[in-house]
Formats: structure tokens, sequence, C-alpha cells
């Protein structure tokens, strides 16, 4: 066992140490590089218009050995999430007892095409203002959102692809910057129609996912 | 809550010698010859009803008509069906060629519907050999109105219907394990959990009760199993779980949505759909996990609904174009997965006969059951309960 175990531990600090090894030495190149450069005054392209009128006699300052990249270039790393891996459930029962204001959100329902889960590119903006309201205005609280379809489709496969259209929506809220675990979902399939009409407008009305503030009791 | 005994009403049915009809009074023991059609499915046996007079007439040629025997004028007839329900049921059934007859009964106990039932059960199962369907029973979702739904259960027929759950909430899918257990979904308490309802106590207990969406059971043959959607994931995923719902066993990982599973009769197989490729199509897994098989479902586009004929001969489904039909495939690929589409409806469930079907149709919350005799085509239609019945399973 132990010995199984040591021989990867061994490569993996060599490798480490070498790697360590191939930087400092890529460093230490290009700081002698950039002396070299300097001390010949070689004109580089692109920096012969800042020596118009330089003196190159006088001493000049070193430039930092690491390259100063302007501050608003930083980046700054967030983990998305895989877009290959659903997230795990919010646990619904959690927030049985919790508020519910369903007006708050109401013109950010979101709607679908004809048998699509997928958030559409028009949509998306709705639900980056939910985002922004929830993290400015509703710290702390939840939001439910419950999966709807049309009629057209039978029960059960509705009620997974209005399950599907919830969750779109979650992912989406989810890569916005909202936790996961306070948002719940739920799919009615097609029992709760917004529009009891059998015509092409009362279906498109149908197709939607609801955004409900949840707040604890 | 309704609480109801379901043991079928006693009958007794007693060998009564008809001499005095001038037939032969021993009971026939020989084969019965069947003609099938071109798909095996047995050609209806030609009998004329006579003696029995309104309700109990009625009742009888309907049971029949699903069974694979049907009434015709004397002169087609190659079987006699005659008898009386003066006080109690009596019957008898003879060959009209050879004038041997097969049984004489007297039923009683329970009514005088019960005692028909059993009388054409009696018939079809000499006539086709086939399991009779007569006395057994069915359950369908009732709506209402909007988001409230009730478990009904009823007669095959619609006769007497009888509501399981006063819940005033949403059912969803419910499905028998055996002659006195249904499992569904219900919101009653916010998300659909699936239950496990016993009907001589109306105890219930959670089979499935996880974050998310916990829909579609479907019991193993054996009653042991029940395959399930469950959402947990984050995804809805076709899931197996000993009937307890522990054990629990995730069968599909697709970033789509997996609906509305059935079992094969000898429950190795779960059939399912899948939104996996784009549109939904239907698929067959091993119940302990492996890669999915495609199920072909040529000619009908947007299988749903999958329903395994207790024989295992025929997967029968719902087809999706602009309107919803019921179609049949058989189940082990054959006729190159070319489907045969039988009448307008959606969610077929098969009888324990595998010859007929319950399945519902009609405009989203005003639906009505109908049942269906697949090699015939015909269809009854079943009166309603509340606004709209829908999902309806056949009782094991």
């Amino acid at each position: 066992m132990h010995k199984r175990l040591s021989a990867p531990v061994n490569i993996m600090k060599l490798a480490k140490f070498s790697y360590l090894l191939a930087i400092g030495l890529a460093l230490s190149l290009a700081a002698v590089g950039c002396r070299k450069g300097l001390d010949k005054t070689t004109s580089i392209p692109g920096r012969g218009t800042a020596r118009i009128g330089d003196d190159s006699s006088q001493p000049r300052p070193l430039p930092a050995t690491n390259p100063t990249i302007p501050n608003d270039f930083t980046p700054t790393t967030t983990t998305l999430p895989d877009p290959t891996k659903p997230i795990e459930q919010a646990d619904g029962d959690r927030f049985r007892d919790w508020k519910e204001n369903r007006e708050e959100f109401a013109a950010q329902t979101v709607y679908f095409d004809f048998d699509k889960s997928n958030v559409k590119p028009g949509e998306v903006g709705k639900l980056e203002e939910v985002a922004r309201r929830m993290k400015s205005n509703f710290q702390g609280k939840a939001l439910r959102i419950e999966g709807h379809c049309d009629e057209r489709g039978t029960e059960e496969y509705n009620r997974a692809l209005g399950d599907r259209r919830a969750l779109s929506v979650r992912e989406k809220l989810a890569a916005l910057g909202l936790d996961p675990a306070m948002l719940p979902t739920i799919t009615f399939g097609e029992e709760k129609p917004a529009d009891a009409g059998h015509t092409d407008a009362a279906f498109a009305k149908n197709r939607r996912a609801e955004l409900i503030l949840l707040s604890p009791p | 809550m309704n609480r109801h005994s379901f043991l079928l009403p006693l009958i007794v049915a007693v060998l009564l010698p008809f001499l005095s009809n001038g037939v032969k009074g021993a009971e026939e023991h020989l084969v019965i010859p069947k003609s099938y059609d071109p798909f095996g499915f047995l050609k209806p046996v030609p009998v004329n009803i006579s003696g029995f007079t309104g309700e109990a007439d009625a009742v009888l040629k309907t049971d029949l008509t699903f069974m694979g025997v049907q009434h015709v004028p004397l002169e087609q007839a190659e079987y006699l069906v005659t008898g009386s329900t003066a006080g109690r049921v009596e019957g008898q059934l003879v060959n009209k060629a050879t004038k041997n007859q097969l049984f004489a009964r007297a039923y009683t106990g329970g009514s005088t519907r019960a005692q028909i039932h059993a009388f054409a059960d009696d018939i079809a199962k000499q006539l086709t050999g086939l399991p009779g369907i007569a006395q057994t029973k069915m359950s369908f979702k009732a709506e209402a109105g909007l988001g409230r739904s009730e478990v009904y259960i009823a007669d095959y027929d619609g006769h007497g219907p009888l509501a399981v759950t006063s819940d005033q909430s949403i059912i969803a899918g419910p499905t028998w394990r055996d002659s006195v257990t249904l499992l569904y979904s219900s919101y009653k308490l916010g998300n659909p959990y699936i239950f496990s309802h016993q009907l001589k106590t109306g105890a219930r207990a959670a089979v499935a009760r996880h974050p998310g969406g916990n829909y579609s059971p479907a019991v193993s043959p054996d009653g042991s199993r029940v395959a399930m959607i469950l959402s947990k994931s984050g995804s809805p995923d076709l899931y197996v779980a000993n009937i307890d719902g522990s054990g629990l066993k995730q069968l599909t990982t697709t970033r789509e949505a997996e609906f509305s599973p059935c079992w094969s009769p000898d429950g190795k197989l779960i059939c399912y759909g899948s939104r996996e490729r784009g549109a939904a199509l239907l698929f067959s897994v091993s119940a302990s996990g492996g890669a999915p098989r495609h199920l072909a479902t040529t000619g009908a586009p947007n299988p749903t609904e999958p329903d395994w004929s207790p024989d295992g001969k025929w997967i029968a489904f719902t087809s999706q174009t602009r309107t919803f039909q019921i179609h049949i495939v058989p189940a082990n690929g054959g006729n190159g997965g070319t489907s045969i589409e039988l009448v307008e409806g959606e969610d077929p469930s098969w009888a324990p006969n595998s010859r007929a079907l319950i399945f519902c149709r009609g405009r989203d919350h005003a639906k009505q059951l109908s049942l269906l005799d697949v090699p015939t085509k015909r269809v009854k239609t079943l009166p309603r309960i509340l606004e709209s019945n829908s999902q309806p399973s056949w009782a094991k």
C-alpha cells in the first residue's frame, strides 16, 4: 500500500519541483533579456516613439521584473456551473411555511417556445433583473420557480417538461450568482394554465416559469 | 374520505343441468377452434345472446365486446348464450351447430350487474381462453377544477365510481400495486411526492419524497419495485427503488427529461420516454441498469405514455401530431418497429386480457375515459365523473 502510494507522490513532487525550476529559469532569463535590451537601447517596434528626444546616455530606471497589468484588466476567477452537470435540487419542504409573494416578479415570468425548455436569449434580461434585485433587496429570501406547459403534450410528459423548464431557469439564476439552495423548483405540467383558452395565444402564455418570492416566517 | 370494502361480491356459480332445453347435458370439453387476425389477435367469436333484457342485456353485451366475443344475429352465430335474471342470473353457453352445452350456471350474491359480469367472464374464458376482465377495476384521475383533482376507482366500465382521495390538491398518475393498493403522486405537501395508499384502511405512506419532482410511478409486475421519475439530481431522470422507496437506483443521467415509465411483464425491462435526442422517443432499459435501447415507433411521431401488454407482445402508447392517437407497436421491435394506429386518444392502459385498452380523450380539463377493443377498434365512452377524467390505469 505505502509503496504504491509513495511512487506517484514522489513523481508529483519531482514534477512540481521541475515546474518551479522552469518558471524560475524563465523569469531570470526574461530579466536578463530585459536588461540586455535596455543596455543596448535597441529600439523595439512600437516603443520607438517613446524614445524620441531621449538621451540614451542618461541612466534609466529598470522596469519592474513583473509586468504590471492595469488593475481593470486583472482577471477575477469565478467558478461557473458545469453546463454538462445538473445542479442538485433545493429541498422544497424547507420553504413550506415561507410567505409567498407572487407579485414581486410577476413581470419577470419567463416564456418558452413550444416543446422547448431552454431559456430564450430574449428572456435572459428578465432573469438578470431578478438576480440583481434578489442580491440587492432580498438577501436571505428564497425564490420558488414554477414550471408550466401548454396542453399540447401528454400529462406526464408535460410534468417532466415543466420540471425541466423550472430547472433551466434555476440554472440561469445560479449562473447569475444566486444560491441554488435558495431556488426550489416545482412542476405543474399542464395542471394550471394561465389562460384556459385553446388558441395559440393562450398556449404561448401557458408555456412559462413563474418566479415567487419567499420570505422566512 | 370514502371507505369501502373492495372484496368483490361473493359470486357462487352453480352448475345446472339444462336438460329441459333439449340440449345435451354434459359440459363440452372440446378445444374451441379459434381464428386470428394478421396481428395475432383472436377474431371475435360470434355468439347470439337471448333471454336477457334491459341493463343485464346491455352489460353482458358490453362485457363480451371487450373480451373477444361479439353478439351477432342468430344466423351468423356459432354459439348461443341464453339465460334469465329472474331472482338470480342463470345462463348457459351452447354450441349452435352441435347443440353441445359448454356450461350452465346460476349466480347468487352481489348485484344482478355483478352476477352478469361473472357470467360474462365465464363465457369469455370458455370461448377465448383469455382471462376475464368484466369483474376488474380501474383507477383514474378526476379533476374537479383547475388544480384540483382526486384519485378515483371504478368498475372497468366506469360503474360505481369511488373517490379514493379527498385532499383538494393535485394528484397525478394513479397506478395499481395489487388489488388493494394504489401508488400516485400528490401535491398535498407542496411538491409532488409519491405515496402508497391502502384502499381498505386509507393508510398512506410516502414512497418517494425527494427534493424536486417525484412522479409517474410504475409498479413492477410482482409488486416489489417501483420505477419513477425524480428530478432530485437537477434533471428529471428515471429511477427504480424497492416498493417502500428504499434501495434507490438512478437508471438515466440525461440533461433532458425522462418520463412515463412502464414495466415488461417479466419485470426485467423498463420502457420509458426521453427527450434525450431532442424530441420524445421511447427507450427500454434493464431494471437493474445498463445502456438504454431505442424502441422504434415508425409512423408514430412524439411517442409518450408507453404501456406493456400483460402477454408481453405489444407496447401501447400515445403519438402526437396535431392530435393524440393511440398506437401499438411490437414490444420486441418486430414488424420493423412499424406501429399500428388505433383511434384518437391518450394514455392507454392494457386490460389483463392484453386485448382491451382503457384510454382518455378530449380537450384538456374536459377529458373522458373510453374502452377500446384493440383488434376491432370498437370504442365505448364511459360516463364522466366531475369535470375531467384522465390517466386511467387498469387494475392487475
